[in-house]
């Protein structure tokens, strides 16, 4: 437990007592959380459990009704907030938060180096060319350098996510989220996404991962998040939650998944 | 007859009873057809009535020491043509060669109408028109050049006729021109309305739905005759030629149909591509801009080069507010006692030019479908 302590001296995530529902279905009930700099959480849970909206709340692509939510340092609007405005806070904390999706979501009619450089000019105001040696050294590192100039239907899925990948460290983030980054890919491609993010975690990128490669989790993660039903049922270092589950819903859980 | 064209026949033809009674009476009927008019077309029509007013249709009542500007428009278009068509279709052998034999067979007959001179100006513009075409293709010049560029030929078209003043245009000028100004005015306009329509600000939202479902359930000519007529209401002092008061009109009425299509374009882009661009911050302007845009317009440009036709066969109807299009100024040149019994040749003519540029509009809008489609993902 010492772990959780003392990551929320410095925490770049801050969640307290935070609820969403989708119109009268209650996601999320009074979830609390904090991540710290540097820190990578892993969240698992069965599917409609709430751990993709959990960390979609975090860079504002799901809205919650009460609670609190910060993220470096800036405090995220709620709903009501977002109602009136709001805009400026959020684009602020977008900023600095990363995403990688499940679908990887390039965008179709941009070569790879575009998609990287795109929000680097558009949003930070780079010059092109600076943007777009940047982004070539961003491909290099996620291995994809000579796909540069290709377009992503040209990419294999897995070359898509690290496309993906370097697309949201080009804005220089200070945390990256991944929803389920290799569920949508053939399993062999499933190491190489993996590879890319086990190499940021190395290098201390704060990440916050739903995912279902349980290997992979307890590698990488300095904690586990097990959630239930919208509320967080188990935090434990990944010893804690997969060899000493203390509740009944969690060893279910994986002796579920981890059964295959 | 060979084996091979008699099965083709039997096939197609004569396959069972109903075919082959079916076939025994339009077979006859359409030769019977094709005689006639070829030999009213090729033996009894007097075609010098078209050769005769050949400037009257094409540019009506444009002054005739002037018409180098016209032919200045001709040859900025052809270039237009050719530069557009250099972004969508591959300059081969074959296309060329058809090109090429059209823009030889137009400029002969233009030789044969007027003089030989304009002949050759013609056969410039259409090698204009044809370097345009070869040079965009090979240089592979950016989209956005090509866009820019032919903005600009637009904008040069009425620099060069507008001296004359705006009431001397007429014929098949004012018809092209019209419909390319239109066409281009309704895009941005029909952008913003489908963003309006779909604005999470309400009164935006309800001016946009509004304004577009009032324009599609009222005629066309309704909404040019109300513009002809509000203007000088809304600026008594100031005189608004009627070619402008009509393309307003025009343009009023078909941006609400732009923005429909442009609306079933935004609702195919799917909403991963608005929460990749919005996780990386980007603003509003700058998501409609450079994700959703250029994935929804990619989906409509069919439609909107289709709707180019829509907008060229309804410039018909500006005649209603004293305008001389194509088709008005064939009926001027019945009108006069000279040409009384030509009526055939006149409206065979009218019918073949609306038919080509017609054809090709839809070809060209099924070119770039296919081009399309083999583009994306």
């Amino acid at each position: 437990m010492t772990a959780i302590q003392s990551a929320s001296r410095d925490a770049i995530v801050s969640i307290g007592h935070l609820n969403k529902s989708f119109g009268a279905f209650h996601v999320l009930k009074d979830v609390d959380l904090d991540v710290g700099r540097g820190e990578v959480v892993v969240i698992i849970g069965a599917s409609g459990s709430g751990k993709s909206t959990l960390i979609r709340c975090v860079n504002g692509l799901e809205m919650y009704q009460s609670g609190r939510l910060t993220v470096d340092g800036f405090s995220m609007p709620t709903e009501a907030d977002r109602a009136i405005g709001g805009e400026k806070e959020l684009a602020r904390i977008r900023k600095g938060v990363g995403m990688v999706f499940q679908q990887f979501n390039l965008f179709p009619h941009m070569s790879a180096i575009d998609n990287v450089a795109i929000a680097p000019i558009r949003v930070r105001g780079r010059k092109p060319d600076e943007a777009r040696a940047n982004a070539l050294r961003l491909l290099d590192r996620v291995g994809l350098r000579d796909h540069a100039h290709k377009l992503p239907a040209q990419l294999s899925g897995g070359q898509q996510q690290r496309v993906a990948i370097a697309r949201s460290l080009a804005m220089e983030p200070h945390i990256m989220l991944f929803d389920e980054p290799t569920s949508a890919l053939d399993p062999e491609m499933v190491g190489e996404v993996l590879d890319v993010m086990r190499e940021l975690a190395r290098e201390g990128m704060t990440m916050m991962i739903v995912t279902h490669e349980m290997g992979f989790a307890r590698e990488v993660a300095d904690r586990v998040v097990y959630i239930d039903h919208g509320r967080i049922l188990e935090i434990g270092t990944p010893a804690e939650i997969f060899d000493r589950p203390t509740h009944e819903r969690t060893r279910t859980f994986l002796s579920r998944v981890l059964r295959h | 007859m060979s084996t091979l064209a008699l099965h083709w026949v039997h096939r197609n033809l004569f396959a069972k009873p109903f075919d082959a009674a079916l076939s025994l009476v339009v077979i006859p009927l359409l030769a019977w057809a094709v005689y006639a008019f070829g030999h009213w077309a090729l033996i009894d029509a007097h075609w010098q009535v078209v050769g005769g007013s050949f400037k009257v249709l094409m540019a009506g009542i444009y002054p005739a020491d002037q018409l180098w500007r016209a032919w200045f428009a001709v040859a900025i278009l052809c270039a237009m043509f050719g530069a557009g068509l250099g972004l969508s279709v591959r300059p081969g052998r074959a296309a060329l060669t058809v090109v090429a034999s059209l823009a030889i067979l137009i400029a002969a007959g233009v030789a044969a109408a007027i003089n030989p001179h304009a002949g050759v100006v013609t056969a410039i513009s259409a090698v204009l028109g044809i370097a345009a075409w070869i040079g965009v293709h090979h240089a592979a010049v950016d989209q956005r050049i090509v866009l820019s560029g032919l903005l600009a030929g637009v904008v040069a078209i009425f620099v060069v006729l507008s001296p004359p003043g705006f009431e001397v245009w007429g014929g098949l000028l004012l018809s092209v021109v019209l419909t390319i100004a239109v066409s281009i005015l309704t895009l941005p306009f029909g952008i913003l309305l489908a963003l309006g329509r779909q604005s999470r600000v309400t009164s935006l939202r309800l001016i946009s739905t509004a304004y577009i479902e009032t324009m599609r359930s009222v005629p066309l000519i309704l909404v040019v005759y109300w513009i002809w007529i509000i203007v000088p209401l809304l600026a008594p002092d100031t005189s608004v030629p009627g070619l402008l008061r009509g393309m307003a009109g025009f343009a009023l009425f078909f941006a609400a149909y732009v923005a429909e299509y442009v609306r079933s374009g935004l609702q195919a882009v799917p909403r991963g591509q608005i929460e990749a661009a919005r996780s990386l911050a980007m603003n509003t302007w700058t998501l409609n801009v450079e994700i959703v845009l250029p994935q929804a317009l990619r989906v409509v440009i069919p439609s909107l080069v289709g709707q180019i036709l829509d907008i060229f066969n309804g410039a018909t109807l500006v005649f209603i507010i004293g305008l001389t299009d194509f088709l008005r100024a064939g009926q001027m040149i019945l009108a006069d006692p000279q040409n009384s019994g030509r009526t055939y040749e006149i409206y065979v003519f009218l019918f073949a030019v609306y038919l080509a540029i017609g054809g090709a509009i839809t070809y060209a809008s099924r070119r770039l479908e296919a081009h399309l489609a083999r583009g994306s993902r």
